[in-house]
Protein backbone atom coordinates (compact mmCIF):
# COMPACT_ATOMS: atom_id res chain seq x y z
CA UNK A 1 0.00 0.00 0.00
CA UNK A 2 2.95 2.58 0.95
CA UNK A 3 4.09 4.19 -2.12
CA UNK A 4 6.47 6.90 -3.11
CA UNK A 5 4.64 9.96 -2.54
CA UNK A 6 3.66 11.83 -5.96
CA UNK A 7 4.26 15.25 -4.56
CA UNK A 8 6.48 16.66 -1.37
CA UNK A 9 6.59 20.04 -0.10
CA UNK A 10 9.21 20.74 2.37
CA UNK A 11 9.59 23.32 4.60
CA UNK A 12 8.01 25.94 2.38
CA UNK A 13 8.73 29.59 3.76
CA UNK A 14 7.88 32.37 1.64
CA UNK A 15 7.98 36.14 2.95
CA UNK A 16 7.04 39.05 0.67
CA UNK A 17 8.59 42.59 1.82
CA UNK A 18 7.61 42.59 5.67
CA UNK A 19 4.71 39.74 5.52
CA UNK A 20 5.78 35.66 6.51
CA UNK A 21 2.80 34.59 4.41
CA UNK A 22 4.35 30.50 4.83
CA UNK A 23 6.90 29.46 7.41
CA UNK A 24 7.99 25.63 7.11
CA UNK A 25 4.58 24.57 5.43
CA UNK A 26 5.09 20.68 4.71
CA UNK A 27 3.21 17.91 3.07
CA UNK A 28 3.20 14.48 1.06
CA UNK A 29 0.37 13.33 -1.16
CA UNK A 30 0.63 9.88 -2.34
CA UNK A 31 0.19 8.93 -6.07
CA UNK A 32 -3.99 9.04 -6.93
CA UNK A 33 -5.12 10.36 -3.60
CA UNK A 34 -7.86 13.49 -2.71
CA UNK A 35 -6.20 15.77 -0.09
CA UNK A 36 -7.75 18.55 1.11
CA UNK A 37 -6.42 21.75 2.47
CA UNK A 38 -8.70 23.65 5.08
CA UNK A 39 -7.40 27.29 7.14
CA UNK A 40 -8.68 29.96 8.41
CA UNK A 41 -8.83 32.98 5.95
CA UNK A 42 -4.96 34.64 4.51
CA UNK A 43 -3.47 31.93 6.50
CA UNK A 44 -2.01 31.70 3.06
CA UNK A 45 -3.66 28.45 1.27
CA UNK A 46 -3.29 30.42 -1.95
CA UNK A 47 0.57 31.47 -1.81
CA UNK A 48 1.38 27.53 -0.88
CA UNK A 49 -0.48 27.01 -4.04
CA UNK A 50 1.48 29.18 -6.23
CA UNK A 51 5.11 28.27 -4.97
CA UNK A 52 3.46 24.14 -5.71
CA UNK A 53 2.83 25.38 -9.23
CA UNK A 54 5.81 27.43 -9.50
CA UNK A 55 4.02 30.73 -10.29
CA UNK A 56 6.49 31.68 -7.54
CA UNK A 57 9.47 30.56 -5.87
CA UNK A 58 9.85 30.10 -2.16
CA UNK A 59 12.04 31.64 0.19
CA UNK A 60 13.15 28.30 1.16
CA UNK A 61 12.35 24.99 0.84
CA UNK A 62 11.53 23.07 -2.17
CA UNK A 63 8.85 20.83 -4.52
CA UNK A 64 8.96 17.75 -5.66
CA UNK A 65 6.87 16.03 -8.40
CA UNK A 66 7.93 11.95 -8.74
CA UNK A 67 11.29 12.36 -7.02
CA UNK A 68 12.24 15.16 -9.28
CA UNK A 69 12.92 19.00 -7.98
CA UNK A 70 10.49 21.58 -9.07
CA UNK A 71 10.90 24.41 -7.09
CA UNK A 72 10.14 27.42 -8.75
CA UNK A 73 9.58 25.76 -12.10
CA UNK A 74 5.75 25.91 -14.07
CA UNK A 75 4.61 23.68 -16.24
CA UNK A 76 4.30 20.52 -13.92
CA UNK A 77 0.58 20.76 -12.49
CA UNK A 78 -2.66 21.42 -13.45
CA UNK A 79 -4.19 24.47 -11.60
CA UNK A 80 -7.88 25.76 -11.37
CA UNK A 81 -8.97 28.82 -9.63
CA UNK A 82 -12.25 29.98 -7.81
CA UNK A 83 -12.60 32.20 -10.68
CA UNK A 84 -13.04 29.76 -13.84
CA UNK A 85 -11.02 31.93 -16.08
CA UNK A 86 -12.58 30.93 -19.02
CA UNK A 87 -11.42 32.94 -22.33
CA UNK A 88 -14.62 34.66 -23.24
CA UNK A 89 -13.59 34.53 -27.21
CA UNK A 90 -12.79 30.47 -26.99
CA UNK A 91 -15.49 28.13 -27.55
CA UNK A 92 -15.91 25.16 -24.91
CA UNK A 93 -13.69 22.65 -26.90
CA UNK A 94 -11.26 25.77 -27.71
CA UNK A 95 -11.09 26.64 -23.69
CA UNK A 96 -10.88 23.33 -23.06
CA UNK A 97 -7.30 22.32 -25.28
CA UNK A 98 -5.90 26.41 -24.38
CA UNK A 99 -2.86 24.49 -22.33
CA UNK A 100 -2.16 22.43 -26.07
CA UNK A 101 -2.88 25.92 -27.88
CA UNK A 102 -0.40 28.31 -25.72
CA UNK A 103 2.46 25.65 -25.80
CA UNK A 104 2.19 23.68 -28.86
CA UNK A 105 -0.56 24.77 -31.06
CA UNK A 106 -3.87 22.58 -30.60
CA UNK A 107 -4.24 19.88 -32.99
CA UNK A 108 -7.20 17.71 -34.25
CA UNK A 109 -6.57 15.28 -32.02
CA UNK A 110 -6.70 17.94 -28.93
CA UNK A 111 -9.89 18.99 -30.26
CA UNK A 112 -11.43 15.27 -30.52
CA UNK A 113 -9.70 14.64 -27.11
CA UNK A 114 -11.19 17.44 -25.76
CA UNK A 115 -14.80 17.10 -27.19
CA UNK A 116 -15.11 13.13 -26.20
CA UNK A 117 -14.17 14.81 -22.56
CA UNK A 118 -16.70 17.11 -22.39
CA UNK A 119 -19.23 14.87 -23.71
CA UNK A 120 -18.35 12.40 -21.02
CA UNK A 121 -18.59 14.64 -18.39
CA UNK A 122 -21.88 16.21 -18.94
CA UNK A 123 -21.08 19.29 -21.71
CA UNK A 124 -22.63 17.62 -24.36
CA UNK A 125 -24.58 20.35 -26.08
CA UNK A 126 -22.43 23.01 -25.18
CA UNK A 127 -19.31 22.19 -26.72
CA UNK A 128 -19.16 25.14 -29.61
CA UNK A 129 -20.75 27.18 -27.27
CA UNK A 130 -19.38 30.35 -25.80
CA UNK A 131 -18.64 30.71 -22.44
CA UNK A 132 -20.98 33.82 -21.58
CA UNK A 133 -23.60 31.54 -22.65
CA UNK A 134 -22.93 29.09 -20.01
CA UNK A 135 -24.02 28.43 -16.13
CA UNK A 136 -21.80 29.09 -13.19
CA UNK A 137 -21.61 25.65 -12.67
CA UNK A 138 -21.40 24.53 -16.67
CA UNK A 139 -18.39 27.19 -16.70
CA UNK A 140 -16.94 25.05 -13.75
CA UNK A 141 -17.10 22.32 -15.73
CA UNK A 142 -15.27 23.29 -18.55
CA UNK A 143 -12.43 24.86 -16.45
CA UNK A 144 -11.80 21.42 -15.07
CA UNK A 145 -11.56 19.77 -18.44
CA UNK A 146 -9.32 22.23 -19.42
CA UNK A 147 -6.95 21.61 -16.36
CA UNK A 148 -7.46 18.06 -17.41
CA UNK A 149 -6.44 18.12 -20.71
CA UNK A 150 -3.15 19.41 -20.04
CA UNK A 151 -2.34 15.21 -18.86
CA UNK A 152 -0.94 16.76 -15.23
CA UNK A 153 -0.91 14.20 -12.69
CA UNK A 154 -1.24 16.71 -9.63
CA UNK A 155 -4.15 18.83 -9.77
CA UNK A 156 -4.18 22.03 -7.61
CA UNK A 157 -7.71 23.11 -7.22
CA UNK A 158 -8.30 26.66 -5.39
CA UNK A 159 -11.61 26.76 -4.16
CA UNK A 160 -13.29 26.10 -7.20
CA UNK A 161 -17.03 25.92 -6.48
CA UNK A 162 -16.62 28.84 -4.07
CA UNK A 163 -18.28 30.78 -6.33
CA UNK A 164 -21.58 28.66 -6.59
CA UNK A 165 -24.56 28.42 -4.71
CA UNK A 166 -25.02 25.73 -2.44
CA UNK A 167 -27.25 23.31 -4.86
CA UNK A 168 -24.88 23.95 -7.34
CA UNK A 169 -21.97 23.34 -5.54
CA UNK A 170 -23.05 19.75 -4.00
CA UNK A 171 -23.97 18.85 -7.48
CA UNK A 172 -20.45 19.65 -8.45
CA UNK A 173 -18.83 18.45 -5.41
CA UNK A 174 -20.26 14.56 -6.70
CA UNK A 175 -19.15 15.03 -10.03
CA UNK A 176 -16.11 16.03 -9.34
CA UNK A 177 -15.61 12.44 -7.71
CA UNK A 178 -17.09 10.79 -10.12
CA UNK A 179 -14.31 12.09 -12.66
CA UNK A 180 -11.73 11.93 -10.12
CA UNK A 181 -12.84 8.22 -9.35
CA UNK A 182 -12.54 7.25 -12.87
CA UNK A 183 -9.12 9.36 -14.31
CA UNK A 184 -5.99 8.10 -12.26
CA UNK A 185 -5.02 12.24 -10.60
CA UNK A 186 -3.64 13.39 -7.54
CA UNK A 187 -5.94 15.85 -6.44
CA UNK A 188 -4.87 18.84 -4.03
CA UNK A 189 -8.11 20.85 -3.14
CA UNK A 190 -8.17 24.11 -0.85
CA UNK A 191 -11.70 25.38 0.00
CA UNK A 192 -12.64 26.89 3.04
CA UNK A 193 -16.21 25.09 3.73
CA UNK A 194 -15.14 21.83 6.07
CA UNK A 195 -18.13 20.16 4.60
CA UNK A 196 -16.61 20.03 1.04
CA UNK A 197 -12.97 19.35 2.52
CA UNK A 198 -14.37 16.13 4.48
CA UNK A 199 -17.09 14.92 2.12
CA UNK A 200 -13.84 14.64 -1.09
CA UNK A 201 -10.60 14.35 0.38
CA UNK A 202 -8.92 10.85 1.93
CA UNK A 203 -6.94 12.89 4.46
CA UNK A 204 -7.57 17.00 5.76
CA UNK A 205 -4.91 18.57 5.87
CA UNK A 206 -5.66 21.81 8.53
CA UNK A 207 -3.26 25.20 8.50
CA UNK A 208 -2.78 27.52 10.88
CA UNK A 209 -2.84 31.06 10.89
CA UNK A 210 -0.30 32.99 9.50
CA UNK A 211 2.50 32.69 8.86
CA UNK A 212 0.54 29.28 7.60
CA UNK A 213 1.97 25.70 7.90
CA UNK A 214 0.34 22.67 8.04
CA UNK A 215 -0.76 22.04 11.86
CA UNK A 216 -2.09 18.63 11.58
CA UNK A 217 -3.69 16.38 9.06
CA UNK A 218 -6.81 14.50 9.74
CA UNK A 219 -7.88 11.31 8.16
CA UNK A 220 -11.08 10.58 6.46
CA UNK A 221 -12.12 6.88 7.22
CA UNK A 222 -15.22 7.02 5.42
CA UNK A 223 -15.38 4.43 2.66
CA UNK A 224 -16.17 5.43 -1.02
CA UNK A 225 -18.38 5.65 -3.04
CA UNK A 226 -19.61 8.55 -1.02
CA UNK A 227 -23.38 9.64 -1.60
CA UNK A 228 -25.60 12.32 0.19
CA UNK A 229 -26.19 9.92 3.45
CA UNK A 230 -22.49 10.43 4.08
CA UNK A 231 -23.00 13.95 4.82
CA UNK A 232 -25.34 13.20 7.90
CA UNK A 233 -23.12 10.12 8.65
CA UNK A 234 -21.71 9.28 12.08
CA UNK A 235 -18.07 9.18 11.10
CA UNK A 236 -18.40 11.98 8.68
CA UNK A 237 -19.73 14.11 12.02
CA UNK A 238 -17.11 12.80 13.93
CA UNK A 239 -14.24 14.47 11.46
CA UNK A 240 -16.04 17.17 11.18
CA UNK A 241 -15.74 18.37 14.93
CA UNK A 242 -12.04 17.37 15.01
CA UNK A 243 -11.41 19.64 12.27
CA UNK A 244 -13.77 22.44 13.41
CA UNK A 245 -12.14 22.16 17.22
CA UNK A 246 -8.93 22.67 15.92
CA UNK A 247 -9.66 25.11 13.41
CA UNK A 248 -11.75 26.90 16.21
CA UNK A 249 -9.32 26.29 19.65
CA UNK A 250 -11.74 24.47 21.55
CA UNK A 251 -9.57 22.20 23.42
CA UNK A 252 -7.29 20.48 21.18
CA UNK A 253 -5.53 23.15 19.53
CA UNK B 1 -40.49 36.31 -37.57
CA UNK B 2 -36.51 36.65 -36.58
CA UNK B 3 -36.36 38.79 -40.45
CA UNK B 4 -39.01 40.87 -39.68
CA UNK B 5 -37.22 41.43 -36.33
CA UNK B 6 -33.90 41.83 -37.92
CA UNK B 7 -36.03 44.31 -40.43
CA UNK B 8 -37.44 46.23 -37.50
CA UNK B 9 -33.91 47.16 -36.43
CA UNK B 10 -33.09 48.34 -39.85
CA UNK B 11 -35.88 50.36 -40.06
CA UNK B 12 -35.76 52.85 -36.70
CA UNK B 13 -32.36 53.98 -37.85
CA UNK B 14 -33.34 54.72 -41.40
CA UNK B 15 -36.46 56.60 -40.27
CA UNK B 16 -34.43 58.54 -37.87
CA UNK B 17 -32.35 59.90 -40.85
CA UNK B 18 -35.62 60.35 -43.34
CA UNK B 19 -37.21 62.14 -40.37
CA UNK B 20 -34.27 64.62 -39.69
CA UNK B 21 -34.43 65.48 -43.39
CA UNK B 22 -38.13 66.49 -43.26
CA UNK B 23 -37.70 68.17 -40.15
CA UNK B 24 -34.97 70.27 -42.38
CA UNK B 25 -37.45 70.79 -44.99
CA UNK B 26 -40.39 71.66 -43.13
CA UNK B 27 -38.51 74.50 -41.26
CA UNK B 28 -37.24 75.56 -44.41
CA UNK B 29 -40.83 75.70 -45.55
CA UNK B 30 -42.60 77.24 -42.12
CA UNK B 31 -40.12 79.84 -41.77
CA UNK B 32 -39.46 80.78 -45.19
CA UNK B 33 -35.84 79.92 -45.61
CA UNK B 34 -34.39 81.75 -48.34
CA UNK B 35 -32.57 79.22 -50.53
CA UNK B 36 -29.14 81.48 -50.26
CA UNK B 37 -29.03 81.21 -46.56
CA UNK B 38 -30.22 77.79 -46.37
CA UNK B 39 -31.43 75.19 -49.15
CA UNK B 40 -33.49 72.72 -49.04
CA UNK B 41 -32.77 69.22 -48.88
CA UNK B 42 -34.38 68.81 -51.69
CA UNK B 43 -32.53 71.28 -53.20
CA UNK B 44 -29.03 70.19 -51.82
CA UNK B 45 -29.92 66.44 -53.30
CA UNK B 46 -30.74 67.93 -56.45
CA UNK B 47 -27.13 69.94 -56.31
CA UNK B 48 -25.40 66.38 -56.08
CA UNK B 49 -27.25 65.18 -58.80
CA UNK B 50 -26.91 68.49 -61.16
CA UNK B 51 -23.21 68.26 -60.48
CA UNK B 52 -22.27 64.96 -60.42
CA UNK B 53 -19.53 64.69 -63.11
CA UNK B 54 -17.58 67.23 -60.26
CA UNK B 55 -18.60 65.78 -57.23
CA UNK B 56 -17.76 61.86 -57.91
CA UNK B 57 -14.73 62.32 -58.72
CA UNK B 58 -14.21 64.42 -55.96
CA UNK B 59 -15.78 62.14 -53.77
CA UNK B 60 -13.10 59.48 -55.13
CA UNK B 61 -10.49 61.18 -53.58
CA UNK B 62 -11.47 62.91 -50.55
CA UNK B 63 -12.72 58.77 -49.94
CA UNK B 64 -9.41 57.95 -51.02
CA UNK B 65 -7.90 60.20 -48.65
CA UNK B 66 -9.78 59.24 -45.38
CA UNK B 67 -9.60 55.20 -46.09
CA UNK B 68 -5.73 55.57 -46.85
CA UNK B 69 -5.22 57.88 -43.79
CA UNK B 70 -7.92 55.71 -41.08
CA UNK B 71 -6.40 52.39 -42.09
CA UNK B 72 -2.36 53.91 -41.71
CA UNK B 73 -3.88 55.89 -38.26
CA UNK B 74 -5.54 52.34 -36.60
CA UNK B 75 -2.25 50.21 -37.86
CA UNK B 76 0.13 52.82 -36.27
CA UNK B 77 -1.54 53.23 -33.55
CA UNK B 78 -2.36 49.26 -32.96
CA UNK B 79 1.27 48.41 -33.34
CA UNK B 80 2.24 51.62 -31.30
CA UNK B 81 0.22 50.80 -28.14
CA UNK B 82 1.53 46.72 -28.15
CA UNK B 83 5.03 48.05 -28.06
CA UNK B 84 4.12 50.47 -25.28
CA UNK B 85 2.65 47.66 -23.20
CA UNK B 86 5.69 45.05 -23.88
CA UNK B 87 8.51 47.76 -22.72
CA UNK B 88 7.35 49.97 -20.13
CA UNK B 89 10.44 52.28 -20.92
CA UNK B 90 8.87 52.49 -23.99
CA UNK B 91 5.33 53.40 -22.44
CA UNK B 92 7.05 56.10 -20.24
CA UNK B 93 8.95 58.02 -23.08
CA UNK B 94 6.23 57.38 -25.55
CA UNK B 95 3.02 58.31 -23.64
CA UNK B 96 3.36 61.95 -22.27
CA UNK B 97 4.36 62.68 -26.17
CA UNK B 98 1.44 61.75 -27.50
CA UNK B 99 -0.91 63.09 -24.98
CA UNK B 100 1.04 66.35 -25.95
CA UNK B 101 0.99 65.69 -29.81
CA UNK B 102 -3.03 65.60 -29.51
CA UNK B 103 -2.54 69.00 -27.77
CA UNK B 104 -1.71 70.67 -30.84
CA UNK B 105 -4.24 71.81 -32.97
CA UNK B 106 -4.74 70.09 -36.29
CA UNK B 107 -5.07 73.19 -38.44
CA UNK B 108 -2.37 74.61 -37.32
CA UNK B 109 0.15 71.81 -38.80
CA UNK B 110 -1.60 71.61 -41.36
CA UNK B 111 0.07 74.49 -43.26
CA UNK B 112 3.59 73.25 -41.97
CA UNK B 113 3.34 69.18 -43.49
CA UNK B 114 2.61 70.78 -46.73
CA UNK B 115 5.84 72.45 -46.95
CA UNK B 116 7.39 69.13 -45.82
CA UNK B 117 4.92 66.86 -47.57
CA UNK B 118 4.01 68.54 -50.93
CA UNK B 119 0.50 69.16 -52.41
CA UNK B 120 -0.59 65.66 -53.20
CA UNK B 121 -1.92 62.70 -51.07
CA UNK B 122 0.73 62.46 -48.09
CA UNK B 123 -0.15 65.22 -45.72
CA UNK B 124 -3.69 64.12 -45.64
CA UNK B 125 -3.06 61.04 -45.44
CA UNK B 126 -0.67 62.26 -42.33
CA UNK B 127 -3.87 64.57 -40.95
CA UNK B 128 -6.15 61.95 -41.10
CA UNK B 129 -3.91 59.06 -39.39
CA UNK B 130 -2.74 61.80 -36.59
CA UNK B 131 -6.33 61.97 -35.40
CA UNK B 132 -7.38 58.44 -35.98
CA UNK B 133 -4.22 57.15 -34.34
CA UNK B 134 -4.32 58.57 -30.38
CA UNK B 135 -8.20 56.72 -29.62
CA UNK B 136 -6.73 53.60 -31.03
CA UNK B 137 -3.52 53.98 -29.04
CA UNK B 138 -5.57 54.80 -25.74
CA UNK B 139 -7.90 52.15 -26.11
CA UNK B 140 -5.72 48.90 -27.43
CA UNK B 141 -3.49 49.63 -24.32
CA UNK B 142 -6.83 49.66 -21.68
CA UNK B 143 -7.42 46.71 -23.49
CA UNK B 144 -4.26 44.95 -23.00
CA UNK B 145 -4.42 46.50 -19.23
CA UNK B 146 -7.74 45.03 -18.37
CA UNK B 147 -6.39 40.92 -19.15
CA UNK B 148 -7.36 39.39 -15.82
CA UNK B 149 -3.84 39.04 -14.07
CA UNK B 150 -4.98 35.12 -12.51
CA UNK B 151 -5.51 34.67 -16.70
CA UNK B 152 -2.00 35.22 -17.46
CA UNK B 153 -0.79 33.46 -14.43
CA UNK B 154 -2.88 30.09 -15.65
CA UNK B 155 -0.76 30.78 -18.79
CA UNK B 156 2.51 30.50 -17.08
CA UNK B 157 1.27 27.52 -15.11
CA UNK B 158 0.61 25.85 -18.69
CA UNK B 159 3.70 26.90 -20.12
CA UNK B 160 2.52 28.89 -22.43
CA UNK B 161 4.87 30.55 -25.07
CA UNK B 162 5.31 34.29 -24.64
CA UNK B 163 3.91 34.76 -28.74
CA UNK B 164 0.93 32.44 -27.94
CA UNK B 165 -0.21 33.79 -25.22
CA UNK B 166 -0.08 37.48 -26.96
CA UNK B 167 -2.12 36.28 -29.97
CA UNK B 168 -4.42 34.03 -27.88
CA UNK B 169 -4.90 35.85 -24.77
CA UNK B 170 -3.80 39.07 -24.82
CA UNK B 171 -4.41 40.88 -28.58
CA UNK B 172 -8.18 39.43 -28.80
CA UNK B 173 -9.14 40.92 -25.26
CA UNK B 174 -8.11 44.44 -27.27
CA UNK B 175 -10.71 43.93 -29.85
CA UNK B 176 -13.77 45.73 -27.84
CA UNK B 177 -11.90 48.60 -27.10
CA UNK B 178 -9.76 49.01 -30.53
CA UNK B 179 -13.26 48.87 -32.20
CA UNK B 180 -15.09 51.71 -29.80
CA UNK B 181 -11.58 53.99 -30.71
CA UNK B 182 -12.45 52.98 -34.68
CA UNK B 183 -15.77 53.71 -34.76
CA UNK B 184 -14.58 57.25 -33.52
CA UNK B 185 -12.23 57.32 -35.58
CA UNK B 186 -14.60 56.40 -38.50
CA UNK B 187 -16.21 59.41 -38.28
CA UNK B 188 -13.23 62.12 -37.48
CA UNK B 189 -11.16 60.76 -40.17
CA UNK B 190 -13.22 62.63 -43.02
CA UNK B 191 -12.83 65.99 -41.18
CA UNK B 192 -9.34 65.07 -41.13
CA UNK B 193 -9.11 64.77 -45.24
CA UNK B 194 -11.15 67.67 -45.31
CA UNK B 195 -8.82 69.94 -42.86
CA UNK B 196 -6.04 68.47 -45.15
CA UNK B 197 -7.16 69.45 -48.33
CA UNK B 198 -7.93 73.13 -47.08
CA UNK B 199 -4.34 73.98 -46.70
CA UNK B 200 -3.73 73.48 -50.36
CA UNK B 201 -4.51 70.67 -52.94
CA UNK B 202 -3.32 69.96 -56.71
CA UNK B 203 -5.89 66.78 -55.85
CA UNK B 204 -8.88 68.43 -55.27
CA UNK B 205 -11.45 66.50 -53.04
CA UNK B 206 -14.68 67.68 -51.16
CA UNK B 207 -13.01 69.87 -48.62
CA UNK B 208 -11.54 71.86 -52.11
CA UNK B 209 -14.84 72.34 -53.43
CA UNK B 210 -16.75 73.33 -50.51
CA UNK B 211 -14.04 76.36 -49.79
CA UNK B 212 -14.18 76.82 -53.62
CA UNK B 213 -18.05 76.75 -53.22
CA UNK B 214 -18.61 78.86 -50.26
CA UNK B 215 -16.64 82.06 -51.42
CA UNK B 216 -18.86 81.83 -54.23
CA UNK B 217 -21.62 81.97 -51.70
CA UNK B 218 -23.05 79.16 -53.66
CA UNK B 219 -24.86 76.96 -50.59
CA UNK B 220 -26.87 74.53 -52.39
CA UNK B 221 -23.35 73.43 -53.54
CA UNK B 222 -22.00 73.51 -50.12
CA UNK B 223 -24.63 71.65 -48.81
CA UNK B 224 -24.12 68.91 -51.64
CA UNK B 225 -20.21 68.71 -50.56
CA UNK B 226 -21.53 68.64 -47.04
CA UNK B 227 -24.11 65.50 -47.43
CA UNK B 228 -21.55 63.52 -49.58
CA UNK B 229 -19.02 64.01 -46.48
CA UNK B 230 -21.25 63.22 -43.93
CA UNK B 231 -22.84 60.46 -45.62
CA UNK B 232 -18.56 59.06 -46.12
CA UNK B 233 -18.87 59.13 -42.54
CA UNK B 234 -21.88 57.15 -41.79
CA UNK B 235 -20.83 54.62 -43.84
CA UNK B 236 -17.39 54.12 -42.52
CA UNK B 237 -19.08 53.83 -39.13
CA UNK B 238 -21.20 51.27 -40.67
CA UNK B 239 -18.02 49.26 -42.34
CA UNK B 240 -16.41 49.27 -39.10
CA UNK B 241 -19.38 47.97 -36.75
CA UNK B 242 -19.89 44.98 -39.65
CA UNK B 243 -16.17 44.24 -39.12
CA UNK B 244 -16.85 44.21 -35.51
CA UNK B 245 -19.36 41.89 -35.65
CA UNK B 246 -17.35 39.54 -37.46
CA UNK B 247 -14.31 39.72 -35.54
CA UNK B 248 -15.78 39.43 -32.37
CA UNK B 249 -18.70 36.89 -32.72
CA UNK B 250 -18.74 35.72 -29.01
CA UNK B 251 -20.16 38.99 -27.71
CA UNK B 252 -23.76 38.64 -30.03
CA UNK B 253 -23.98 35.23 -30.89
CA UNK B 254 -23.74 32.30 -27.79
CA UNK B 255 -22.30 29.50 -30.24
CA UNK B 256 -19.65 29.79 -32.58
CA UNK B 257 -20.34 28.83 -36.46
CA UNK B 258 -19.55 25.47 -36.58
CA UNK B 259 -17.52 23.77 -39.59
CA UNK B 260 -18.84 20.35 -39.26
CA UNK B 261 -22.54 19.35 -39.10
CA UNK B 262 -23.83 19.95 -35.33
CA UNK B 263 -25.60 17.32 -33.73
CA UNK B 264 -29.71 18.26 -32.96
CA UNK B 265 -29.18 18.87 -29.50
CA UNK B 266 -31.49 21.94 -28.06
CA UNK B 267 -30.19 25.18 -26.33
CA UNK B 268 -30.53 23.66 -22.66
CA UNK B 269 -28.78 20.37 -23.32
CA UNK B 270 -31.71 17.89 -23.04
CA UNK B 271 -32.19 15.37 -25.82
CA UNK B 272 -35.44 14.32 -25.96
CA UNK B 273 -35.49 10.19 -26.15
CA UNK B 274 -38.35 8.92 -28.38
CA UNK B 275 -41.14 10.63 -26.81
CA UNK B 276 -43.04 12.14 -29.60
CA UNK B 277 -42.97 10.32 -32.79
Amino acid sequence: MESAPKLIAEGITYRFGDTLALQGASLQVRPGEFVSIVGPSGCGKSTLFNVISGLLAPTSGRVTIDGRDVTGSTGHVGYMFQDDLLVPWRTVVRNIVLGAALTRGASGKDEAEARALGERYGLRGFLDHYPHALSGGMRQRVALMRTLAVHRDVLLLDEPFGALDSQTRLEMQRWLLDVWDELDRTVLFVTHDVDEAIFLADRVLVMSPRPGRIATEIAVPIPRPRGLETLTSSGFMDVKRRILSFLYGQGAA
Amino acid sequence: MRRWRRAGRLAIPVAAVVGVFVVWDLIIRVFDVQPWVVPSPGDSLRAIADDWGTLGSLTRTTVKETVLGFLAGAGIGFLLAVVMSRWSLVQRVVYPVLVASQAIPVVAIAAPLVIVLGFGLAPKLVIVAFIVFFPVVVNVLDGLASVDRDLLNLARIMDGRPLRVLALIELPATLTPLFSALKLGATYAVTGAVLGEWTASTTPGLGNYLLIQSSKQNTDAVYAAVLLLTAIGVTGFLLVLAAERVATPWRTRSTARRRRASSPVRDDGSVEEGGRP
